[in-house]
């Protein structure tokens, strides 16, 4: 289910975006909202540096991610290969 | 799935055991799929099986925040300006995160690092998807109220 404004209207106030940056970020915001937010941000300098505030802590944590994963994976694709008889080796 | 796994477990082979059993599992149960989000059918499973994991315990998502040994945010030397502030940037948010309650901790973890959409963080956790999301936004403007106090740019890192 994607956030959506309560009721159309053609520009959003900062309060409006304040509250839907955050989803709109996450990709979470329906086409429509998405659209008008993204336009805000164009226009908004205030909103702007808070929409890239919240993205650039975004990327931190996704890199702060645990990224040593890599032998787990291997082995986990082996396993999954061994339960379907190989037939994803070529896939 | 592994990432969901690992922040569930907090460690790399619980993770790797978890995720194990959810491909186990979701074998033996492939003739009841109907097809549909695929996604969200894993997750069930893999949270199934964690609760079985620990015999009707409730679920351990939400663990001692002492017990996050995290590792090191960056490896190796940065060797450039711009990859030294970035790393600067990253350990900062790090300790920022590190400073959060458990249950904010936890809805961070599932979208930001694990890369689930709220619907799925939701369906994990067994709360609603209104509380994942107002989780994560609070969280985020904490750990950004906290960037404002170490670094007064926040907005600027890059």
């Amino acid at each position: 289910m994607k956030l959506r404004l309560p009721f159309s209207r053609r520009h959003l106030s900062c309060r409006q975006v304040g509250r839907l940056v955050q989803g709109y970020l996450d990709g979470e915001t329906d086409e429509e909202t998405a659209a008008k937010v993204a336009a805000h941000l164009e226009d908004c300098k205030r909103c702007g540096l808070d929409a890239q505030t919240y993205r650039e802590i975004k990327a931190a944590l996704a890199r702060n991610a645990p990224g040593d994963l890599d032998e787990s994976v291997g082995r986990l694709r082996e396993f999954g290969e061994s339960l379907t008889g190989d037939q994803g080796a070529d896939a | 799935m592994l990432r969901v796994a690992r922040s569930i477990t907090r460690n790399n082979h619980d993770a790797e055991d978890l995720v194990q059993e959810t491909l186990l599992r979701a074998y033996r149960s492939i003739d009841r799929f109907d097809g549909r989000h695929p996604r969200a059918w894993l997750l069930t499973i893999l949270r199934n099986a964690e609760i079985n994991r620990h015999r009707r315990r409730r679920p351990e998502l939400l663990r001692d925040p002492d017990d996050a040994q995290r590792e090191p945010a960056a490896g190796g030397a940065p060797s450039a300006e711009a990859t030294a502030l970035e790393g600067a940037f990253d350990a900062d948010v790090e300790a920022a995160f590190q400073q959060l309650s458990p249950e904010f901790r936890s809805v961070v973890e599932l979208v930001d690092m694990a890369g689930l959409s709220y619907a799925e963080a939701a369906e994990l956790l067994e709360i609603p998807q209104g509380t994942v999301m107002s989780r994560l936004h609070r969280a985020r403007g904490r750990i950004r109220e906290q960037l404002s106090t170490t670094r007064p740019h926040a907005g600027s890192a890059g």
